[in-house]
């Protein structure tokens, strides 16, 4: 479900939706359109270039280089309790990008433009509700992967 | 093709309204507008009116707003592109008008942005961003703008200090501006004290909300010639250009400039006949202070990169050799009310070209610029003005 | 049914008699790894290593206290370095020191809190770190039905056997997530030493409470708690199963 990405949701439903799913097994998929090839990351439905709606979900290593940063001090609702937190853009190995929070092996005030760094699926342990993101961590940070899920 | 001109324009006190509704808050606008072009509403032929409404306890803000002016039973609608919702509505007017549809279009951009209590607001502000991959992190608007900062701090060696100067610019005019929101000057040293809040900003680096409106009439060439109470004082809006780029900062090219600014000031730049070089005023859109200092090169005012000297050497002052940009305050002084800025922008302007400013005049403003981004740069609007 | 449980690895405490030793051949007789905890009964624990490991998986046998968690961080990493893997995670060790509560003392209930919840808390942690991080893992957790009914002169076993239900819930909800199944087995009466020292009115009248006329055996227990240590019962989480012959219904 959708609904579990992030620290918090705003998007329950997604033709993507299983992007979560995989994250949560340890996959981070970007997607690929089956008729004329075009990949990216974040993934999406429908192919930017072709139009077509056929898509495949394709693994990403997670390797990548900071693009840019910030550290936020002042809050939106429900992070309150988060400050300081920084948002990495990371450029992946792969092609596109996403945004994260630096994880715990990546000190706040250690991240630097262009450093490489390893973006690594998570599973928050604190919250209620299942929750699954992904943070930016130091290069060479491994994770385990759970045998790939039954979709339904 | 025959040209749109300005021939009435008004502007309300921008601050913590909490005195008037958002319709109570155009009619000041609108009033001074028609009082200034000394027209009646019978002249008029259609509204267009610029809020973003999810700020508003009322729905549909341009129904309640058009029967408060009393413009019943005249067409309108609501444009929305976030803060550059004020100059699209310019845009739409301009079309309007140069499709032949109408020929008198009244342009009202009115917002509140202190009706909804703390706790919406803030939740309001972590969805500024892309929801589905970006603001389910935290982002916020000064967060983006941030980490474009961050950037061309990295990449040009532009410095602390450059970012400040713009707010410290900004502030000097803002005190010189009844209307502004913010009426003193501030220094470098209590800039660079203020807290933290997204790095590199601290609380002086971002503009605040605030609620107002402002009003322009707008008039096709024939008609502005014939109502215009002084022919002279008509300002035309000659170049208006329009961009988007992607809303997702994971998809944009660079995070040192926003392309849309540099499409849209193209465009705008062609159809007016002028470059950069002509423009001798413009109003651009300082929601942060890095978003100022990439006006400066997204414009061509300088060279890209060269953003922190134009403004270390004081260039957008007036009378410094530069472009003298948001000589009313901008955004950082005079406070954001998201549907009114574009809108209050093209009316600094209009008075600019007219030689009515004052203290705050620019010596032979001929050729004005406006450039009013939307959010991190997913929409930008620039309109080109002459007052001959 | 294949239980899956061929060359996987599992930790049982209190390994080396009644219960738990049933629990670690059963294991055992499936190809499981196991690794028997015992501290008063390591003597009997290498011998139940040795049967696990001719029923044909892995055995070894470990002298270590349930009662500190640093020892049960550096046992649970033991195991994972010897048995190469950990997928299940049984905590059975337990005592008893009865006697009504006015006349208890404060030592009758430390020690039985102490060992009985306790350990169970101090292992559940140390094998659950390891699940999180392979998205997988079995806990079952060895209670009584004297913890969902109450027990005279047990106040302290019935507390600790109440209270392993509440955390062993509380956990199925904070580990589901990361694949981990979490579960109670609360046997009634189980012919074991522990229970020979019972005195013979007290096994009459538990007898008659069962509806089948019989008590359980050890390996009654060890055949439950395998089916839950497989993936045959991989959609059952939270759950308290009694096996009481009827005992409390």
């Amino acid at each position: 479900m959708f609904s579990w990405f992030g620290r918090v949701s705003f998007v329950p439903y997604s033709k993507v939706q299983d992007f979560a799913v995989h994250l949560r097994n340890g996959y981070l998929m970007g997607t690929r359109c089956k008729k004329c090839g075009f990949q990216t990351f974040p993934p999406r439905a429908d192919c930017p270039e072709c139009m077509s709606d056929e898509f495949e979900f394709v693994e990403y290593s997670g390797k990548g280089k900071v693009w840019t940063y910030t550290r936020i001090d002042a809050a939106p609702t429900g992070f309150d309790d988060d400050v300081p937190y920084t948002c990495v853009v990371v450029e992946l190995e792969g092609g596109g990008r996403l945004l994260a929070w630096s994880g715990e092996t990546l000190p706040q005030d250690e991240v630097k433009i262009d450093m490489d760094v390893q973006v690594v699926p998570r599973i928050l342990e604190e919250t209620p509700d299942l929750r699954v993101c992904y943070t930016v961590e130091q290069p060479g940070a491994t994770w385990h992967k759970a045998p790939e899920p039954h979709l339904g | 093709m025959s040209r749109v001109g300005v021939i009435g324009i008004g502007h309300g006190v921008f601050g913590r309204r909490s005195d008037a509704t958002v319709q109570e808050l155009a009619f000041e606008a609108f009033r001074s507008a028609m009082v200034d072009a000394d027209i009646g509403r019978d002249d008029l032929d259609a509204s267009v009116i610029a809020a973003v409404p999810e700020y508003h306890k009322q729905r549909s803000v341009a129904g309640v707003v058009q029967e408060y002016l009393n413009l019943n039973p005249k067409p309108t609608w609501l444009t929305e592109v976030a803060c550059s919702s004020g100059s699209a509505a310019i845009r739409t007017g301009w079309m309007a008008i140069q499709s032949g549809l109408h020929d008198v279009v009244a342009v009202i951009g009115c917002q509140k942005m202190t009706e909804l209590g703390t706790a919406d607001i803030l939740a309001l502000m972590g969805r500024v961003g892309e929801v589905q991959w970006e603001s389910v992190f935290g982002t916020t608007f000064p967060g983006y703008y941030a980490m474009f900062a961050t950037r061309h701090m990295h990449d040009f060696g532009t410095k602390r200090e450059n970012l400040l100067q713009v707010a410290i610019k900004n502030h000097y005019y803002g005190a010189r501006n009844p209307n502004a929101l913010f009426q003193k000057e501030i220094t470098l040293e209590k800039a660079l004290a203020a807290d933290p809040v997204a790095s590199p900003f601290n609380v002086y680096d971002c503009c605040a909300n605030a609620d107002g409106a402002a009003c322009i009439i707008l008039a096709s060439e024939e008609k502005a010639k014939a109502m215009a109470k002084d022919k002279d004082k008509v300002v035309w809006l000659d170049g208006v250009g329009c961009a988007t780029a992607s809303m997702s900062v994971l998809k944009r090219p660079n995070l040192t400039g926003v392309p849309s600014a540099s499409d849209a000031a193209s465009q705008a730049y062609r159809q007016a006949g002028v470059s950069a070089k002509d423009i001798k005023v413009a109003e651009v859109h300082d929601c942060f202070t890095i978003a100022e200092l990439m006006a400066y090169e997204d414009l061509g005012f300088c060279e890209k990169g060269q953003g922190g000297k134009y403004i270390e050497e004081e260039k957008p002052y007036i009378g410094k050799g530069g472009v003298a940009v948001n000589v009313d305050g901008g955004l950082k002084a005079k406070g954001h009310p998201i549907g009114a800025t574009g809108v209050s922008m093209a009316y600094e302007i209009c008075r600019q070209l007219r030689g009515e400013c004052g203290e705050r005049q620019v010596p032979n403003a001929d050729v004005g610029l406006t450039h009013n981004v939307g959010g991190i740069g997913q929409y930008c609007f620039v309109h080109v003005f002459k007052n001959s | 049914m294949d239980l899956g449980l061929k060359g996987k690895g599992a930790i049982v405490t209190g390994g080396g008699q009644g219960i738990g030793a049933a629990i670690a051949r059963a294991l055992g007789k499936e190809g499981c790894n196991v690794a028997v905890i015992d501290f008063k009964h390591h003597t009997e624990a290498t011998k139940v290593a040795e049967e696990v490991g001719a029923a044909g998986g892995k055995g070894i046998a470990i002298e270590a206290d349930v009662t500190s968690y640093a020892d049960a961080e550096k046992t649970v990493q033991a195991v994972i370095e010897e048995l190469g893997r950990l997928d299940i995670m049984v905590c059975n060790a337990g005592i008893t020191m009865d006697g009504v509560l006015l006349k208890m003392t404060e030592k009758q209930w430390d020690q039985v809190i102490n060992v009985n919840l306790k350990g169970y808390f101090n292992y559940n942690k140390a094998a659950a770190l390891h699940f999180k991080e392979m998205k997988y893992g079995k806990i079952v957790n060895i209670s009584s039905i004297n913890g969902m009914r109450g027990k005279f002169a047990q106040a302290n076993y019935a507390a600790s056997k109440g209270g392993t239900i509440a955390m062993s819930k509380s956990l199925a909800k904070e580990l589901g997530r990361f694949n981990v199944n979490v579960n109670v087995v609360a046997p009634g009466m189980v012919l074991t030493d522990m229970m020979r020292s019972v005195p013979q009115e007290f096994q009459a009248s538990a007898l008659a409470e069962t509806v089948l006329g019989r008590f359980a055996t050890p390996e009654d227990c060890g055949n439950l708690v395998a089916f839950l240590c497989s993936d045959m019962s991989k959609h059952i989480t939270g759950e308290v199963i009694k096996i009481d012959g009827g005992q409390y219904i």
